[in-house]
């Protein structure tokens, strides 16, 4: 098609202030973070790396770090398993209450995650589970295998059936055509469900902040709770951090799998 | 009947949810080494009565058994049967000798015989040195080569066929199935070729099984279903034909109305109504023959070695195929006659 120069540029234009509109935020966190000054303001003054020293400094925000890699990290095999689970019922078999699966497995995208909170406080304060590592990942499988299921379950549906057929027939078990041909060809929308539980779970705020307190608390609810009390440029570097993080999951998944393809 | 290699009793299969039955009580066998092709239109249950010997669907009623075993209680991966699908449904994550040494692997074949056996399936398909390719890197054709090398390597005691050469051009298709067909001599295997290519039925099957609307309507050599059509389903299905309908006036003598008497070689009873049934190229120009037809050619097509005719007798229009060879032909709106020996005139339903 033939588009003159002012629209192109104009077109250009759009997209660039777009990109700024998205980006600005991140933008302004990243500058503000090597602010020297002990409050949010921008722009900064003067420049240096001492908030993110204090960030790495900070015990309290280091083992809440690893705390939400822990969890993290069992949210994303968890979420993986379960969901690939239940794709494959819900691809693979009929069976009576398959309507209902479909919605629980939808559920948690439509309710607002603060009536999921209130929710789940409610239930697990009946098991005694608040506060509890087992507290928190059941939260977050709660609402990270909605995720998994639909990735594991695009990848499923892309699987030609006459292929698992075929490996019936020439001789492998139910189990064996699992294994050797549905599990690797379903790889990529595993791991990609995988990274985005991982992901969801490493930031997830609104949540964790009814079921943690002190002995379980996240990375996301100890910058909250930091929050509360001071605003000084120690949050913008740890944000940059864990966007850093986020972005580095994203770039080596990508060149390992190629993540674009899976999602 | 209990030797042979493969049976197949009053099988029926209907859908959940379809009221008529797509498969109707069907009934064929096969002797060791043999190989049948079933044959008939679109949605007719070819591939259903396939994947119900395979088992990857289960039977309404009926029967299957192989060399002797009831196939009800057998699940699909013990039934020790290789299947090529239409769709090749090779294994898109596997290289083309892993595909072939799959069912080895799955039968616990130990490493070192396997590698052998995947060498020999793939020289047997003309695949050899391609063994460490990605199947995403074969043609069309040798996919399918390399599908039937999965499926042959395992020794199957039953090989399915499931039109696995209507995806290849024309001049492959003509390479496949003499190369099929050579396989299958070689390796002796019990085969079963499902197909909707008439040409390719005759040319590659010891029987065919003609199917319509999940029934089988004939099953026999090609010669048999050729010159012999029980049904006129058949007679149309395979190949053309000339349908006459007359009276048995006399033995092997009909009275067609519009038409005159009309010889044949088969035993009719008397003075029932007959369906007479004349191939194209079974007609001479000019010649002597005990039935003569006069009548004017109306239309002539072409068609490099023979010529197709459309002849008008009396009300009713022959369809002809001569040899091109045959000395001077006939032009548009010439005054010919046709004969037909009586041998060449079959009455449907008399199978032999
Ligand atoms: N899974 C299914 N559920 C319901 N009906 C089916 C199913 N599979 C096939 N049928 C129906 O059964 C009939 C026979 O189908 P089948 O696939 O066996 O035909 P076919 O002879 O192999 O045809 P084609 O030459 O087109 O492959 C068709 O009418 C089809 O619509
Ligand atoms: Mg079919």
């Amino acid at each position: 098609m033939e588009t003159s120069l002012p629209a192109k540029f104009a077109w250009r234009l759009l997209i660039g202030l777009l990109y700024v509109f998205l980006l600005a935020p991140i933008i302004i966190v990243f500058v503000v973070s090597f602010d020297t000054r002990q409050y949010l303001a921008f722009p900064p003054e003067s420049l240096s790396f001492g908030s993110y020293v204090k960030v790495f400094q900070n015990a309290d925000f280091i083992s809440a770090f690893w705390r939400s890699l822990l969890i993290g990290a069992i949210v994303g095999l968890g979420a993986v398993t379960v969901g690939t689970l239940i794709s494959l019922a819900l691809t693979r078999y009929r069976f009576r209450g398959e309507g209902a699966v479909n919605f629980l497995v939808i559920a948690p995208f439509i309710v607002p995650n603060i009536v999921l909170g209130v929710g789940l406080v409610l239930v697990l304060a009946g098991f005694g589970l608040l506060d509890t590592y087992p507290g928190i990942v059941l939260a977050h499988l709660g609402i990270t295998i909605p995720y998994t299921v639909r990735t594991v379950s695009m990848s499923l549906m892309s699987v030609d059936r006459r292929v698992e057929e075929a490996a019936l027939v020439h001789g492998a078990s139910p189990f064996n055509v699992f294994w050797r041909i549905t599990l690797p060809l379903i790889r990529p929308g595993i791991i990609a469900g995988g990274v985005i539980a991982f992901l969801i779970s490493f930031d997830e705020t609104t949540i964790s902040l009814f079921i943690v307190s002190v002995r379980s608390s996240t990375l996301p609810t100890e910058i909250y709770r930091y929050l509360e009390y001071s605003t000084d440029p120690q949050i913008a570097a740890l944000s940059v951090v864990l966007i850093l993080i986020s972005v580095a999951v994203v770039i080596v998944l990508e060149r390992l799998i190629g993540l674009r393809k899976a999602v | 009947m209990a030797d042979k290699h493969v049976i197949v009793e009053q099988l029926v299969k209907t859908y959940p949810g379809s009221g008529a039955p797509s498969v109707d009580h069907v009934d064929f066998d096969l002797e060791k080494g043999e190989m049948l092709a079933l044959l008939g239109p679109s949605g007719c249950g070819k591939t259903t009565i396939l994947r119900m010997v395979a088992g990857l669907i289960t039977p309404t009623s009926g029967r299957i058994r192989l060399d002797g075993r009831d196939m009800a209680e057998i699940p699909v991966h013990k039934r020790n049967m290789g299947m090529v699908f239409q769709s090749y449904a090779l294994f898109p994550h596997m290289s083309v000798a892993e595909n072939v040494a799959f069912g080895l692997e799955m039968r616990g074949v130990p490493k070192a015989e396997r590698a052998a056996r995947v060498e020999r399936a793939l020289d047997l398909v003309k695949l050899r040195g391609y063994g460490e390719r990605r199947i995403t890197q074969l043609s069309g054709g040798q996919q399918q080569r390399c599908a039937i090398a999965r499926s042959l390597v395992i020794e199957p005691q039953l090989l399915l066929l499931d039109e696995p050469l209507s995806n290849l051009d024309a001049k492959l298709r003509d390479e496949m199935r003499e190369e099929i067909r050579d396989i299958q001599a070689r390796t002796g295997v019990t085969a079963i070729f499902v197909t909707h290519d008439q040409d390719e039925a005759l040319s590659m099957a010891d029987r065919l099984a003609v199917m319509s609307a999940g029934r089988i309507e004939q099953i026999g050599t090609p010669r048999q279903i050729f010159d012999r059509p029980a049904t006129e389903f058949v007679a149309n299905f395979i190949g053309a034909g000339n349908f006459l309908t007359g009276t048995v006036v006399e033995p092997h003598q009909a009275n067609v109305p519009g038409l005159g008497m009309v010889v044949f070689g088969l035993d009719a009873p008397l003075g029932k109504d007959v369906r007479l049934l004349v191939r194209p190229h079974r007609f001479t120009l000019n010649g002597k023959g005990e039935n003569a037809f006069e009548g004017v050619v109306r239309h002539l097509v072409y068609r490099g070695d023979t010529l197709t005719l459309d002849v008008d007798v009396k009300d009713r229009t022959f369809l002809v195929d001569l040899p091109t060879h045959a000395g001077t032909l006939p032009e548009r709106g010439d005054r010919v006659t046709l004969t037909v020996a009586r041998d060449d005139v079959t009455v449907i339903g008399t199978a032999a």
